[in-house]
């Protein structure tokens, strides 16, 4: 078992079964995880939290993986996207790079290269946070001269 | 589909054909020989059309131009008869018109009176005699039939000639001519009698010369005749006036059945089987009743000078000959320019119907492959928080380390699972080709170094043939690697210990490189061998190989724009051929 990584993670994936048994293993590392069945929920749910990491399907019914990851990248430009897929393709796998998702992995996929790509992403996100605090912090300074 | 159809209806058409040349030709059906080879009896059957259409002409044109010939020299050979049997006839009533010319001459010369004086006859017989040869003798026969006077060998004189049918003709005409007879010479003879009317005491008295029927015969073989013909007369009622040399001697019957001709010259033509002559001419000369008659029989005209008869039979030989080689040498080109199209379509069709397949199971094997690839991620899931709940826990102590190697199953098959479904997406994927240039020596020498163990190993001997100075190609290395990897793997699998594998590479012309992997395997039968490059075919034992190497590097080398192709011979081996385009144009 790797290091635990407390973190916020959100699964998207059509298939219930296997959003269930994901998240629980998740959660045995200690994740929180969330999920959603379709992107449309999850766009809903990106509203409400800030995650650290989410774990996206490529294929689904209505709202497609690249669809949905288009929107959220669309309204949260630092959200780390992971791409999940039965399509080994890479083709897809480019596009969906392309489109702003930090990540690729293939189903089934094994769970210490999920953890690994989430604790990545979410070293990349605090240190995203991080960044946007710093510039913060220096504007304050700048236009606050005193 | 539409291919299948299109191939029954050409299945159907192909029986109407052979039916309309079987109908047209029959040699084809009870020569059993021309079936084996579709073209070559084809070929032979249209040589022989042709034939027949060229030569039957040919044959129906020499035939009627030699008997035409036949025919013409025959028709100039009755000509020619006609103005012999012309001109002998004329002989013939010269001859006579000047005998009865003469009878007249003396009857108006001397009186009844002088004439009966034996002496003044006995003058007259000499000096007549003298003159005109063939004169058997004369005499002058009284108004009653009776001659008074004779002069000549025979003791005639008182002979009493009143019931004779000449006498009873001659009372009535002025002259008259008798058909030949023995009469009481017996010698065959005929007479020429004249009448001399006198006016003032109202009787007549006759003068009359008998001539040998030699003098006449003498006239009738003046007529130029080769060895089975004929000339002779006859008279009015068939009797024979001179001896002929096949139809019986004088006076006997002319057996022959013919229709006298009226007055003209006619020349008749009979068939041989009637046992008749070939030509027969019919002369009937005037103020006599005799017909002069010629029997050809040699048929001079049928032999058709041999000159003719050579240059004709050597046109012929010669045009035969000549057409038949046109004939053949064109359906040859014909025939076999059909049979290099059919196989070329054939291929076509066969090419176009494998890539449709591959098409096709391509697309199929990646919905299955994304299908199976979602219950295998649950399965996965599950099997890893079965996983996660055993590591937890402490309690169930004894049936953790059976269950976790339980898990460890799962996984394990899981993780085949994932590679024959990724391999099959792989199949599928269209993926973007990199462009390097490099020496196909190179990446060759590069893929056996990772199999040299293998090939140590196995003691197989690795024999390289690679041409120096290869054109240097413009194509994707690592998967041109992949395809060298798994063919040469197979070439591994296929030959016993101590085996053979021979690697080749070398210009098959200005675009392609060729690379040839050759093994003395146990080789791919026949049946076997068209299905090798179609995913999930496999040779090997269960669990050895997925059966997608091969349809992998097919792919693969289509898509660098080469071909794959494979020779095989069971217990003999197999070789593969590689050609790779030397610029690579992406697919």
């Amino acid at each position: 078992m790797t290091e635990e990584i407390k973190a916020d993670v959100l699964l998207v994936d059509d298939e219930e079964q296997f959003l269930k048994v994901l998240s629980q293993r998740m959660e045995g590392r200690g994740l929180k995880v969330d999920t959603s069945t379709s992107g449309e929920e999850a766009l809903e749910k990106v509203k409400g939290k800030d995650f650290d990491a989410i774990v996206l399907d490529l294929a689904m019914p209505g709202m497609s993986g690249i669809e949905t990851l288009k929107r959220i990248r669309s309204e949260h430009p630092d959200l780390q996207i992971i791409m999940l897929t039965g399509h080994g393709s890479v083709e897809k796998g480019v596009e969906a790079i392309k489109a702003g998702a930090v990540d690729f992995l293939e189903k089934p996929a094994d769970m210490n290269k999920i953890m690994e790509k989430i604790s990545e992403a979410k070293r990349k996100r605090v240190l995203l946070v991080e960044k946007k605090k710093e510039a913060q912090v220096k504007e304050i300074l700048q236009s606050k001269g005193w | 589909m539409s291919e299948h159809n299109e191939q029954e209806e050409e299945k159907n058409k192909k029986p109407k054909i052979y039916n309309f040349l079987r109908v047209l030709f029959h040699p084809h059906d009870f020569l059993g020989i021309l079936s084996e080879d579709r073209y070559k009896s084809l070929k032979i059957r249209i040589v022989l059309i042709e034939a027949m259409l060229s030569l039957l002409p040919l044959f129906i044109v020499v035939t009627i131009s030699y008997f035409w010939f036949q025919q013409i020299l025959k028709d100039d050979f009755k000509n020619q008869l006609k103005w012999e049997l012309e001109n002998t006839k004329q002989s013939i009533e010269f001859f006579l018109e000047e005998r009865v010319s003469i009878l007249r001459f003396i009857t108006s010369s001397y009186t009844h009176e002088q004439l009966s004086d034996q002496r003044t006859l006995s003058d007259i017989f000499t000096k007549f005699k003298r003159e005109f040869p063939g004169l058997v003798d004369i005499g002058v026969i009284d108004a009653d039939g009776i001659q008074r006077t004779y002069s000549g060998p025979y003791r005639l004189a008182g002979a009493d000639y009143s019931d004779q049918t000449w006498f009873n003709e001659i009372v009535i005409r002025s002259s008259n001519l008798s058909d030949v007879f023995m009469g009481f010479r017996k010698i065959p003879h005929f007479a020429i009698a004249v009448k001399r009317e006198v006016p003032d005491k109202g009787t007549f008295w006759i003068l009359r010369a008998t001539i040998d029927m030699k003098t006449l015969q003498k006239y009738a073989s003046a007529i130029n005749i080769r060895e089975n013909d004929d000339v002779f007369i006859i008279n009015r009622e068939g009797v024979l006036q001179t001896p002929s040399r096949f139809h019986g001697n004088v006076l006997e019957q002319y057996k022959e059945i013919f229709s006298f001709p009226e007055d003209n010259l006619s020349i008749k033509e009979a068939g041989q089987s009637e046992g008749t002559c070939d030509i027969c001419g019919y002369a009937p000369i005037k103020n006599t009743p005799w017909i002069l008659v010629a029997v050809i029989r040699s048929s001079p005209y049928a032999k058709i000078p041999n000159i003719f008869r050579n240059e004709l039979f050597f046109i012929t030989i010669i045009s035969v000959f000549f057409s038949i080689a046109v004939t053949i040498a064109l359906v040859q080109t014909v025939v076999n320019r059909i049979k290099k199209a059919d196989q070329a379509r054939e291929a076509a069709i066969a090419e176009t119907e494998h890539a449709g397949k591959m098409a096709s199971i391509g697309r199929l094997a990646a919905g299955v492959a994304h299908e199976i690839n979602n219950p295998l991620a649950i399965i996965n899931e599950k099997a890893g928080l079965m996983k996660d709940i055993l590591e937890g826990s402490r309690d169930m102590q004894q049936n953790r380390e059976k269950f976790l190697s339980l898990i460890s199953g799962i996984f394990d098959s899981i993780n085949r699972c994932r590679t024959v479904t990724h391999r099959l997406l792989g199949f599928s994927r269209r993926m973007d080709i990199s462009h390097d240039t490099i020496d196909i020596n190179d990446a060759l020498k590069e893929v056996i170094e990772f199999l040299e163990k293998e090939i140590i190993y196995r003691n197989i001997r690795l024999d390289l043939d690679l041409k120096k100075d290869l054109p240097r190609v413009v194509t994707d290395k690592g998967q041109l690697q992949q395809v060298f990897l798994n063919i040469i793997n197979n070439a591994i699998d296929a030959v016993e210990e101590g085996g053979l594998i021979q690697i080749s590479s070398y210009s098959k012309d200005e675009h392609f490189v060729r690379v040839s992997i050759k093994d003395n395997g146990r080789g791919i039968p026949r049946d076997k061998l068209k299905h090798i490059f179609e995913p999930f075919y496999t040779t090997k034992e269960k669990g050895k190989g997925t059966g997608l190497g091969l349809s992998i590097s097919y792919g693969i080398v289509q898509r660098l724009g080469g071909s794959i192709h494979v020779e095989s011979e069971v217990n003999k081996g197999t070789t593969f051929f590689v050609d790779i385009p030397i610029l690579s144009e992406t697919v």
